[in-house]
């Protein structure tokens, strides 16, 4: 039976790669110092003194709130922008569709940044604002605008999952609905959105893990008003006792895969009866736009609100920070105005070389990770088995560690692991943590397209007389290649976007832009920060603008 | 094929027609050529630094100018970065930095301490301040002012603070004017922060006093120079408290709306600390590029290229310790290289500090 051997030597695979940092870190947080460190005595005086302090209760509430408050905008509003864009007639579907993704693979850094500038307490539109009205309507650094720009910018990654599993989906019950009278928002809410709600449900737990893993954006907004967050209070903890105290990171990071386990269980019991999901079936596809009629403009308008908060107001920011010397209260941006942070980019050690390796990442690396993740899910599906249930849950643990923790708990995998040594600086070493990280990520994109292919088109193929495997290579896989296509798209954009999860492994030679963009920051150069980001956002939205363009045309 | 075959005579030439000895230096001991041979057949020098690559970039490239056939590997981290990756790597034995340069002066003395360090006496000692290098292993590089940055544009030119009192005096003064206008670094967050507010209260009797009024003026916590100097020169905050000279000067070039002060009754000073590593595979590569940086053409670079400020008193420019002396005169408060570093490490101590801290914040 070789289906048997390759779902045990693909899971066992998996198994060791997530396991391995994932139990040092569990080690870790039962000792008194690091695990390398002859002085080191099982203990759980790490635990005690986490629980003891106030900034971590306060760090976990804050996290638990924002995650929550994201979440809650992300979902709904992903769910139907997707369904705008997927299945009426919105106009200019097709320019919009690149704009939409803009906020996946700007730094957070950069798009807090880019809030700063526009508006902070003395940015460009709330000078506006206290010149027209006497006041600044809002509030950046609050942790309510926080959550605010933390759901928005979320946004596209439920998009991204709704829209290709909308993609897979036959229109004929959405024009039943229509023929029936049910005006375009019914059809959405009572039809199409509850069809594809694994991709939904999926795209819900994503956005609260990620809640926990966010950092820039805290960094960034929270700085000013001392709000603190998991990721941020991890510095604080290593500052507080000086010299970093991985046990005390570690109990941290135990405690948010405790409280994340619960939701991956949750979304099981959401999803038992998978069947019901089933929309691919042995018919064809033949897809129209559900006409919006007279909500057309109002549509429009709603998608161009949400791309003004979201993308223009922060890109505005960065792009005018990049051309001026300085700026805020009392300045006349006329007489400000420079090239010269540009020049000094062409100056800039590695640039070139770190643009470079973060494409290659990004595209060769996302396609090595996308074939893998598809390989882990054609192992589990059609598979009844307890193994799947493990695999559910194991998948979703890597993303559970803050970026830096994984990457630190990696980067002792490589040390520590005798045959993995001479692979640590090499991309491969890169591309492994991230693909371990996003793990999560892609996997649950393909196995939610998997989903909904129906077992009768397997079965015809079985019973013609193909084997298992082969009915994966010829059937199975061809039916999700929309899905492995936007898999891939997202995995791109969140590989180029990706640092913080390398940071223990980049080294001479292995630069990527984010690596470049943090180690200006701190020290300053946010001159040279603000142009980088403009040429990254502008480089890649152009990729971004000629694959979508071409994806337009494969199911166009 | 011609020219590819001249292109190799030149090369031959060049290769074995002149003396392929090396000379040491001047000043050096006389077998100085020795170690630069050795560290030519190493030919690779591995650097982990908190110094951003951009400032870094001069002083590598005139060092492989220097001597030729060394290559230099630098990679730029924060400072908890390095000390994480420096420790798991020489724990594992497979690989690390040849030379650690961080600004964390005490990470960098615990490391000393820890005996990760190899023992160098670098011929430059004598030419170098004597609380710049300790037990021959951690040398200072640097000589870096932490100065007052204030926004020329919108802070009145007789509110900008000449040293602690004034500072201290204005925000008495004026405290709804500067309520949450000024910034600094958190304590409890940055590792430097930690040490700048020690050694304020070794070296300024009101201290507290000045960390309370921070408090009551609702005074602005980062942890990142960037983010101060920015958010002042946009005006959203007017003053930094604790700003690396070198940061500010480099801004400073670009944008005239900052100003920087080096406060006049006692002005702190850093330094990055270098030393290498007792697990260093181009050890004497290691020991070449220590003595380079320590030397009058290093810190020549160090000065006037990298904005660094020299800590050599035979070095001329903006950011040297001769013009800080010329400044503020022998007001100048070096934080010496040596185990009461150490003491910021001790867990007990810097948590009941921070707890003083926290109390201060609330303005008690």
């Amino acid at each position: 039976m070789p289906i048997a051997i390759y779902r045990f030597v693909v899971l066992g695979i998996t198994t060791l790669a997530v396991v391995a940092p994932l139990s040092l870190v569990v080690y870790q947080s039962f000792l008194t110092a690091p695990f390398f460190d002859h002085s080191a005595r099982l203990s759980l005086s790490a635990y005690s003194f986490v629980f003891a302090e106030s900034d971590f209760w306060q760090a976990f509430w804050t996290t638990l709130a924002i995650c929550i408050g994201m979440t809650a905008i992300a979902v709904p509003l992903g769910a139907l922008l997707a369904f705008l864009m997927v299945r009426t007639d919105v106009p200019g579907r097709r320019y919009l569709e690149p704009l939409i993704l803009i906020p996946i693979f700007v730094s957070a850094v950069v798009i807090a940044f880019g809030y700063v500038v526009a508006v902070g307490p003395v940015g460009i539109f709330s000078t506006l604002a206290k010149d027209v009205l006497g006041f600044v309507p809002w509030n950046l650094y609050s942790l309510a605008s926080l959550i605010a720009i933390a759901g928005l910018t979320h946004v596209p990654h439920v998009y991204l999952y709704s829209a290709a599993a909308l993609r897979g989906l036959s229109t004929d019950l959405e024009e039943a609905a229509r023929v029936s009278g049910a005006n375009p928002f019914r059809v959405a809410i009572n039809v199409s959105l509850p069809m594809i709600m694994p991709a939904i449900l999926f795209a819900g737990v994503l956005v609260f893990f990620l809640g926990f893993e966010l950092f820039g954006l805290p960094l960034v907004l929270g700085d000013p008003q001392d709000v603190l967050v998991l990721s941020t209070y991890l510095f604080k903890l290593t500052n507080k006792l000086g010299v970093p105290s991985y046990q005390l990171m570690a109990v941290v990071v135990v405690v948010i895969i405790a409280v994340t386990a619960p939701l991956v269980f949750l979304q099981r019991l959401l999803l038992r009866q998978a069947q019901r999901y089933v929309s691919v079936r042995g018919k064809g596809l033949k897809t129209q736009p559900l006409r919006l009629h007279g909500w057309r403009w109002f549509a429009f308008a709603a998608i161009v609100f949400w791309l003004f908060v979201t993308v223009a107001v922060p890109l505005f920011g960065i792009t005018l920070r990049s051309f001026v010397v300085t700026w805020g209260e009392g300045v006349k941006l006329s007489e400000v105005l420079t090239l010269d942070h540009y020049r000094e980019l062409i100056d800039y050690p590695n640039v070139v070389r770190g643009i470079l390796n973060t494409l290659g990442i990004g595209v060769i690396g996302g396609a090595a990770a996308v074939a893998c993740y598809t390989a882990i899910a054609l192992a589990v599906h059609r598979w009844n088995s307890g193994w799947t249930r493990l695999v559910d849950y194991m998948v979703m643990v890597p993303r559970a560690m803050p970026g830096l923790v994984a990457g630190l708990a990696l980067l002792w995998v490589f040390l520590f692991v005798p045959f993995m040594s001479p692979l640590r600086s090499t991309m491969f070493s890169i591309w492994l943590a991230y693909s371990i990280v996003w793990l999560a990520y892609g996997m649950r994109l393909i196995s939610g397209t998997l989903l909904q292919v129906a077992p009768e088109l397997e079965e015809a193929a079985r019973v013609s007389g193909a084997n298992d495997l082969r009915v994966k290579r010829d059937v199975t896989i061809p039916l999700i290649k929309y899905g492995m296509l936007a898999s891939w798209l997202l995995i791109f954009l969140i590989f180029v976007r990706e640092y913080s999860t390398g940071i223990y492994l980049l080294g001479p030679g292995t630069e990527v832009i984010g690596s470049l963009l943090v180690s200006l920051w701190g020290t300053g150069a946010i001159d040279l920060v603000s142009a980088l980001s403009v040429v990254n956002v502008v480089m890649i939205g152009a990729g971004l603008a000629v694959a979508v363009r071409l994806g337009v045309r494969l199911h166009g | 094929m011609r020219q590819v075959l001249s292109a190799a005579l030149i090369a031959i030439v060049l290769c074995f027609g002149t003396d392929t000895r090396a000379q040491a230096p001047q000043g050096y001991p006389a077998d100085y050529g020795k170690l630069i041979d050795a560290a030519k057949k190493e030919g690779k020098l591995v650097i982990y630094s908190t110094t951003d690559s951009v400032a870094a970039n001069p002083l590598i490239k005139d060092f492989e100018a220097l001597y030729p056939g060394i290559k230099v590997e630098y990679s730029d981290l924060n400072s908890t970065e390095l000390y994480n990756r420096f420790i798991a790597e020489a724990a594992a034995n497979n690989g690390t930095a040849d030379v650690l340069w961080s600004s964390a002066m005490d990470l960098q003395v615990k490391l000393v301490a820890d005996g990760q360090a190899a023992a160098y006496a670098s011929p430059e000692i004598k030419a170098l301040p004597k609380w710049a290098v300790w037990k021959d292993a951690a040398y200072g590089t640097t000589y870096e002012p932490i100065a007052f940055v204030y926004n020329k544009r919108l802070v009145p030119a007789a509110d900008v603070p000449k040293n602690h009192t004034d500072l201290l005096k204005l925000l008495e003064a004026k405290p709804d004017f500067y309520k949450g206008k000024i910034t600094a670094y958190d304590p409890e967050r940055s590792g430097v922060g930690y040490l700048f507010v020690n050694e304020d209260v070794k070296n300024f009797p009101a201290a507290w006093d000045l960390f309370k009024n921070f408090g009551k003026a609702q005074a602005k916590l980062y942890t990142s120079a960037g983010a101060m100097m920015e958010r002042v020169t946009s005006g959203e905050h007017l003053i930094a408290y604790g700003i690396f000279g070198s940061y500010a000067l480099g801004r400073s070039k670009k944008d005239p709306n900052l100003g920087i002060v080096l406060p006049t009754d006692y002005t702190m000073v850093t330094s990055r600390v270098a030393f290498i590593s007792k697990s260093a595979k181009n050890p004497n590569t290691g020991k070449l590029f220590l003595d380079y940086l320590l030397s009058k053409r290093g810190q020549e670079i160090v000065a006037n290229k990298a904005d660094l400020y020299s800590l050599r008193s035979d070095v001329d420019g903006e950011a040297t310790l001769k013009r800080v002396t010329e400044l503020i005169g022998d007001k100048a408060r070096p934080v010496p290289i040596d185990a009461t570093l150490l003491e910021n490490l001790d867990q007990t101590k810097r948590l009941a500090f921070l707890a003083k801290w926290q109390a201060a914040k609330k303005g008690q």
